[in-house]
């Protein structure tokens, strides 16, 4: 197993890189100059040139990646200018290795402005998470005990209503009557623990995770009831009840032992994908999110924040899997031998 | 009174096209120690009424009435909570595919103490502990070991062997056997129904045996009973229904048997058409379809009347399901020709 | 100026009546909400409170020498960045298109040919930390413009203005900036600028006749404090010499800030006609969706109540704008204009350019984006809010486009109709069909439109030289109230037209008329001369159809109950205006 982990992180990594490099390229490829649009209006070529030259955009596209490459292991600094550093050092940033670079148009190190979003999406993530698996199974495996009554047709219909909505609208909605015509809560600002306490904290994360929570849910509910009706036909169900085991056993042990392995496995690349995907809702939510940060950093052409989102979003996906590929051994005890 | 008495009993679906008949007023007995083989095609109701017995169709949508005996207790007016309690305890069942049903995320171990637990108020050592007893007692090598293994560890022969040992953990009086070896090669077969037959006498419980190999039944059971959608249509003694079938359905099994070591040339005599619709079954005798001996029926019968269950021709308790005047006569002249020539000729 | 103050009358009509102004216009009929000023009717409200502005889209700089757009210029302008002189606070453009003192001590002097301007530093202003605002300040943030490898994105117009040299290799000046520039090139750089005492002087290359108008409008000329300047890493770092000061120095580009009182602020130096800093702290929320914003507007509670917005009323929310909050909203024509541009390379003959001009429809464009509340009709590229504004003769009158006059022009002119034409614009579902509506009219006309609707970008594609665009859409506004800023920017060919782009000039527009005008503007010594070339150079433009003037963008905004003096005035670019803003208490 061990051997099994190192190697997939290690052909993730070979990933990353390849990664990377095909975002450069995607990059300097766009149609757009982003040099063009920072340096404003009535721009001569020349002051575009030195626009380039500021963010670090004038070297060769693979020069540039080169340089990304090498500023991970052993850390840049930006601009590199070595008179630049005699003349006026205050003007130079370091970046540590390992560099993930240095966004221009924010003017701070990737890293920390993965640093400051990544507190944002991950508390997010995890509140809807958590919502989404716990009412997601909870909702689903009570649709499919009560399958074809009222209450089944009920659930069902209602994750299908919050399915098809779009999540801007969920969000958008939510926080139109909840936080603003109703004022049932504030209209959230993300606070941190520090600042807000763990009641702050939790209060302001509520309607953008309720919101994801919903789309997801609507999801979970529907593939939980299959599974589990799904796994309910299953003969050593029978071979359960046969043995005079009470309902409550069958149901929790056997099936929803069976039921929820293939969830495992979709929660967690969904978890994983949430970390930086969450991109509507922080927006409509104003958090500052790395999903946010995506936009923005596409918005203003801020190729080493994307290139250093691309390959954090890009280690949480391969991360995910190989800890869901681990999971799935412990769940499924086939799986280990094979 | 018998052991197990199963008198009249209907298993009935109700669905949008109409109720499906699965079991449609099947009698029976069986005593401790006795053996009762259940013959039939696939979709006869073979299943669907041991089900019954187990109590299974509880809190489904299926109908069931009829009486089931055990021991003078009839099953069916029991609660669900004294059924849950009988299951495994006094009615045990081993079934077809021991791979589909053990679980596949559990130890067989586990499994198998687990079914001890539930009627017993032991510890888990002490079930483990027994469990282990058992597996030995199946003839599963090393039992100490593989008490730990997965379903998927064994072989098909070692994980019938461990449901034979679950099922048989709280040493109960009735054991249903559902298809046992039908998963199984040939070799592993003889073996298990070796030890089915080892552990009825050590245990002297009540065995029904599910089968569609009349094989199996000559093997094992002392009576048979042929269903045929949905209904009993022979029962007698195993000696009496494999040497004077009177049903011409029972023929048709016992032509479709391939015998071992037969030359593979030989021609081999399934009973053409489908199984009847449980939904809606043929007029008259349900078999009529299928049956080539139907225009030895004067008139329409076999279309318009279905025959009720009466006493074979040799009497001695054998019942058939059918109008034929005289199947013996039918059995020994052309049906036996054709399916065992040898036969023929040693008499 | 007639027709301007008309325009403006109508726009603002309550003020314009309160002001006296009554005798250009008369009584208005204009349906338009109320333009009022909320609360206690535009009087000085009460200081205190706490304002909010709610911004979506982050802002990319709030370097002073680095900002380049309106709204958040005047914002600041009005709270933090004080500079030599400043627009007053005002909704008639005359006056508020005229700068007054705000750091100097009058609004500059000029040399005879206006290439040289020098100012004089009030006595007793200080920044936040209480030191002095000196001339070397001054001076220090002008030498920022010129570092553009650090400096990036702000108004460069005075590399091509001050008197400093140009480096034949880089085409740019050979002074480059204050960090890292040849002893010439900071040489050339002293002599340009020169400090007697608290007078700083400005030599030019060429005459700068509004020179105080684009110190007015734009933060370049801002003093900037040394000791504080770590170049590119000074991007979000504000530091004060206005009435409020950042808390905590720096502006978070996601979130905004909040601007609290400066201690170090003397009003006594400052004037109640630029800033009445009434609020006691501005909040700049950054980041709500539009919708969130008039959501919250709307409901009228909690924050919101002491709000204002630089985003527009999304026309979804159009419905829920009645009663009293109508009574809340403002529709004021924004500061810009969008136009059309036949390209010259393709569109050779002139006849088939007017004809396109005589069937363009602006009106069924206009009613096709959203009407009156979206648009008001346009009859320059000029704004006429721009100090010098008339109407382009060519443009003037309804243009609800006449199919049957364009169609005889064509015919006369011996062309061959169908005419197919191609048409781009970037890609939206209010401009698929005002695209359309236009397409109708030229089609009738005679021409064979084809629709160009561009996705993600847009000008990146309209500027490459080898476009098979006939027509394509644009859009601009002045940078600062003069035409200078309008029309030489856009159709003068000699910066525009190079190899590889056509720059601003897009329909490749290439006249010596034109030129020769523009000349005489840029060398006019002062600015009557310098308008009366533009009016001209205007002119040449309609009679050669360089451009279709489609419509003024109109703003609407909505503000909360308890925000009193709300204004949108030219100088804050028609957005909020924070100089006259407070909050109820």
């Amino acid at each position: 197993m061990f051997a099994y982990v190192v190697r997939r992180l290690f052909i993730g990594v070979i990933l990353l890189i390849v990664m990377s490099l095909v975002t450069f390229m995607l990059f300097f490829l766009m149609p757009q100059d982003p040099a063009r649009v920072a340096c404003g209006k009535n721009c001569s070529i020349a002051q575009i040139k030195q626009t380039e030259k500021a963010l670090g955009y004038d070297k060769p596209a693979l020069t540039q990646w080169v340089d990304f490459l090498q500023g991970v292991v052993v850390g840049r600094e930006y601009p590199e200018d070595k008179t630049l550093r005699e003349k006026a050092p205050e003007l130079i940033s370091d970046c540590a290795a390992p560099c993930l670079g240095y966004s221009r148009v924010n003017q701070v190190t990737v890293a920390s402005e993965i640093k400051e979003a990544f507190p944002v999406s991950l508390s997010l993530a995890v509140l809807a998470f958590l919502m989404w698996i716990i009412g997601g199974v909870l909702f689903g495996v009570i649709a499919a005990v009560t399958k074809g009554t009222v209450i089944d047709r009920g659930i069902v219909a209602l994750s299908l209503v919050f399915y098809a909505f779009p999540t801007f609208f969920i969000g958008l909605f939510l926080l139109k009557f909840i936080a603003i015509k109703w004022g049932l809560v504030d209209v959230p600002s993300y606070t941190t623990i520090a600042e807000g306490g763990i009641g702050g904290w939790l209060s302001n994360l509520f309607l953008p995770s309720l919101t994801l929570a919903l789309f997801f849910m609507a999801g979970y509910v529907r593939m939980t009831r299959a599974f589990v009706l799904e796994s309910m036909t299953e003969d050593y169900i029978r071979t359960a009840r046969a043995k005079g085991l009470k309902r409550g056993p069958v149901l929790f042990k056997h099936t929803m032992r069976a039921a929820l392995t293939p969830l495992v496995t979709m929660a967690g690349l969904d978890f994983a994908g949430l970390m930086g995907g969450a991109i509507i809702t922080e927006s409509v939510f104003n958090f500052n999110g790395l999903g946010k940060l995506v936009v923005d950093a596409n918005v203003s052409y801020d190729l080493p924040t994307l290139i250093g989102l691309v390959v954090l979003l890009g280690a949480f996906v391969i991360v995910a899997n190989i800890i869901v590929d681990v999971l799935y051994a412990v769940i499924d005890p086939r799986v280990r031998v094979a | 009174m018998s052991f197990l008495s199963v008198r009249d009993l209907r298993v009935h679906f109700p669905t949008i096209d109409g109720v499906v008949k699965a079991t449609d007023g099947l009698s029976f007995d069986l005593e401790r120690g006795k053996t009762l083989g259940i013959v039939g095609e696939s979709g006869s109701g073979k299943s669907v009424s041991t089900s019954a017995i187990l109590g299974l169709h509880r809190r489904t949508n299926a109908i069931v009435s009829g009486e089931i005996l055990l021991d003078g207790v009839d099953l069916l007016k029991i609660s669900d909570e004294d059924m849950r309690r009988r299951r495994g305890r006094d009615v045990a069942m081993i079934f077809q595919d021991p791979l589909s049903a053990m679980h596949p995320y559990y130890r067989v171990g586990n499994q198998i103490a687990e079914a001890y637990r539930v009627h017993h108020d032991v510890s888990k050592k002490a079930a483990r502990a027994r469990a282990i007893e058992m597996l030995d007692r199946v003839g599963i090598p090393q039992p100490d070991r593989r008490v730990d293994d997965y379903p998927h560890q064994f072989s098909g022969g070692m994980r019938q062997r461990a449901m034979i040992a679950m099922a048989l953990i709280n040493n109960p009086s009735l054991l249903i056997a559902d298809e046992p070896t039908t998963a199984l090669d040939v070799t592993v077969q003889a073996q298990i129904l070796d030890l089915l037959q080892d552990l009825q006498r050590d245990f002297d419980a009540a065995v029904m045996i599910i089968t569609h190999d009349l094989g199996v039944v000559a093997e094992m059971a002392h009576d048979v009973l042929v269903m045929y959608g949905g209904r009993c249509v022979e029962y007698g003694s195993t000696k009496e229904i494999l040497t004077h079938p009177e049903m011409p359905y029972t023929w048709g099994l016992l032509s479709s048997i391939p015998e071992v070591g037969a030359d593979p040339e030989a021609k081999l005599l399934p009973i053409p058409g489908n199984p009847p619709s449980l939904l809606n079954p043929p007029s008259g005798c349900h078999f009529h379809p299928r049956c080539t001996h139907r225009d030895k029926v004067p008139g329409d019968l076999c279309w318009t009347v279905s025959p009720e269950l009466t006493p074979g021709t040799r009497g001695d308790g054998h019942l058939k399901r059918c109008h034929l005047a005289n199947p013996d006569v039918v059995y020994e002249r052309e049906v036996l020709p054709e399916i065992a020539p040898d036969l023929v000729e040693e008499r | 100026m007639v027709k301007y103050r008309k325009r403006l009358l109508a726009a603002t009509a309550a003020i314009a009546l309160a002001a006296g102004l009554a005798a250009c216009g008369g009584g208005s009929d204009d349906k338009s909400p109320d333009n009022s000023p909320t609360g206690d009717a535009g009087a000085e409200g009460a200081k205190g409170g706490t304002l909010y502005y709610y911004i979506y889209a982050p802002y990319e700089h709030v370097d002073p020498q680095r900002t380049y757009v309106g709204v958040e210029l005047t914002n600041f302008r009005r709270t933090i960045y004080r500079s030599l002189v400043a627009f007053p606070i005002s909704e008639d453009a005359d006056v508020a298109n005229t700068p007054v003192p705000d750091l100097a001590t009058d609004v500059g002097t000029k040399n005879d040919d206006a290439t040289e301007w020098s100012f004089t530093i009030k006595d007793g202003v200080k920044w936040e930390d209480g030191q002095p605002i000196t001339c070397d300040d001054f001076k220090y943030g002008a030498s920022r413009v010129f570092a553009t490898d650090v400096i990036t994105g702000g108004p460069n117009y005075l590399l091509s203005y001050l008197d400093v040299p140009t480096d034949k290799s880089t085409g740019l000046p050979i002074y480059t900036g204050p960090y890292n520039s040849s002893p010439e090139g900071q040489a050339a750089f002293d002599k340009a600028i020169t400090c007697d005492g608290n007078t700083i002087t400005y030599k030019f290359n060429k005459p700068w006749p509004d020179f105080p108008l684009a110190v007015a409008s734009l933060s370049m000329m801002d003093p900037y404090r040394k000791d504080k300047d770590q170049g590119a890493k000074s991007n979000y770092q504000m530091f004060s010499n206005g009435p409020y000061r950042i808390e905590g120095s720096m502006w978070n580009k996601n979130k905004g800030a909040t601007f609290v009182r400066n201690d170090n602020y003397d009003e006594t130096t400052d004037s109640t006609d630029i800033r009445m800093a009434l609020p006691e702290e501005i909040v700049f929320n950054v980041g709500q969706t539009t919708e969130t914003i008039y959501d919250q507007l709307i409901q009228d509670s909690g924050d919101a109540q002491y709000a204002v917005t630089s985003q527009r009323v999304p026309p979804a929310y159009y419905s829920q704008i009645v009663g009293d909050i109508e009574n809340r909203s403002v529709l004021v024509p924004s500061p810009y204009v969008d136009y059309l541009v036949p390209n010259f390379r393709r569109l050779t003959d002139p006849a088939v350019r007017e004809a396109l001009k005589v069937a363009t429809d602006a009106e069924g464009w206009i009613n096709a984006g959203g009407g009156e509340k979206a648009y008001a009709p346009a009859e320059s590229i000029v704004n006429p809010a721009v100090i010098g504004y008339q109407d382009n003769p060519a443009f003037s009158g309804p243009q609800a486009g006449d199919p049957d006059a364009a169609k005889k022009i064509l015919d006369d002119a011996g062309v061959q109709t169908p005419y197919p034409i191609k048409f781009t614009y970037p890609q939206s579902d209010t401009a698929d069909k005002q695209a359309a509506a236009l397409r109708e009219t030229w089609n009738k006309a005679g021409f064979d439109v084809t629709l160009d609707p561009l996705g993600d970008t847009y000008y990146d594609v309209v500027q490459q030289p080898d476009k098979d665009s006939d027509v394509m859409w644009a859009g601009w506004g002045s940078d600062w109230p003069s035409a200078i800023t309008v029309t030489p920017p856009l159709f003068d060919s000699r910066p525009n037209l190079t190899a590889n782009s056509d720059g601003q000039d897009y329909g490749a527009y290439k006249s010596d008329e034109f030129n020769k005008l523009v000349d005489e503007a840029a060398n006019a010594a002062d600015v009557d001369a310098q308008t009366a070339a533009l009016q001209k150079a205007d002119e040449v433009l309609g009679k050669d159809v360089a451009y279709i003037p489609l419509e003024i963008a109109q703003f609407y905004f909505l503000h909360g109950s308890k925000v009193t003096g709300y204004m949108n005035t030219p100088a804050s670019s028609m957005y909020p205006d924070l100089g006259p803003i407070g909050v109820e208490q």
